[in-house]
């Protein structure tokens, strides 16, 4: 006889709207060690072929210890590392605001993800959905120095759709 | 007095110094590039973006049949084809913002990039380096646009580093 996996409950992932509350604070899961190697991909795939991010030596001769990490990478890990807590129950993304660049990160750091919900509103065109904001940091784990800030925005679903009288 | 160093000014391309630059610019940059699963799937995976959407061909999308590419992947090549023009010459990225996703991408699309100058300005603590502002657009195949934001980049001047 057959496997029935109909019997296999599922293991879900990701909030909905209605788990988000205003100034509530996520710790996001794993953090990420950032080697050269990955940094050195992104920025490649990327087309992002500048010698800042590619070329040592000119980064050294520059005043960096080594290549700084791709910015742009960094605010990609950001958001996927916040993914499952925030956006990952399905909604697009609407926007990202303010996205700073503090200091820079060379391969090698560890950095951690942390988000606080700064505003949940209803959708006026979507009853299946609600919207939210949050501001997210990344922080290096050595010198614990928050690298990098954003806003963003997104539909999240809602598990109960709200009825429009 | 900031520090000045020209052995490697070189490497550069002769124009993208921060006097080349004047509001209201417009570039088309030169080259697109196709959104294969390198430019997609790895980048949404590379950045541990869970959200399976991005990378599992057969996940029921409701706005593509197929995979939905992270918007900031989309966001990335973006910066990425246009930093020859826009950032060859920067000391370093200083923000982004006001990110906006228009338009769904789908492995296979190809994206176009453009840049605009919005903004040039000194910077308060380096006489070698200006602060210029700049809005990217993606624009896929069929013309429609799929990204829209702002880079802003601390961008050497040429007075102070070029060899000649």
């Amino acid at each position: 006889m057959s496997t029935q996996f109909n019997e296999f409950q599922l293991s879900r992932k990701g909030n909905a709207f209605e788990d988000f509350t205003v100034g509530q604070v996520f710790d996001h899961h794993w953090g990420r060690t950032i080697t050269e190697a990955a940094a050195e991909l992104f920025s490649v795939n990327t087309c992002n072929w500048i010698p800042l991010y590619v070329n040592r030596e000119f980064a050294v001769s520059e005043g960096h210890p080594d290549i700084p990490v791709n910015p742009a990478f960094l605010l990609c890990l950001s958001v996927g590392m916040s993914v499952e807590d925030l956006s990952e129950a399905g909604g697009p993304f609407l926007g990202v605001e303010e996205i700073v660049f503090h200091h820079p990160v060379y391969p090698g750091c560890t950095v951690y993800a942390r988000s606080t919900v700064l505003e949940t509103r209803a959708s006026e065109s979507r009853p299946d959905y609600g919207i939210v904001t949050w501001q997210t940091a990344l922080r290096n784990g050595i010198s614990g120095a928050t690298v990098l800030t954003f806003s963003r925005t997104n539909l999240v679903r809602r598990r109960m759709p709200v009825h429009s009288s | 007095m900031a520090p000045i160093n020209t052995s490697f000014s070189r490497l550069l391309g002769t124009h993208g110094w921060y006097e080349d630059f004047a509001v209201g610019q417009k570039i088309e940059h030169a080259r697109a590039s196709t959104v294969d699963e390198l430019e997609g799937s790895f980048i949404a995976k590379q950045a541990m973006n869970t959200a399976q959407g991005h990378w599992n061909e057969h996940s029921p999308n409701p706005l593509v049949s197929g995979r939905l590419v992270f918007g900031l992947a989309t966001a990335s090549l973006v910066l990425g084809l246009s930093a020859q023009d826009t950032m060859e010459h920067a000391v370093s990225e200083l923000s982004y913002g006001r990110f906006r996703f228009l338009a769904p991408v789908q492995h296979m699309d190809t994206v176009r990039a453009y840049s605009e100058v919005l903004d040039k300005r000194a910077h308060p603590e380096r006489a070698d380096a200006g602060v210029v502002v700049f809005k990217h657009y993606g624009v896929r195949q069929d013309e429609v646009v799929v990204f829209e934001g702002e880079r802003t980049g601390l961008i050497k001047k040429h007075a102070h580093w070029s060899e000649f």
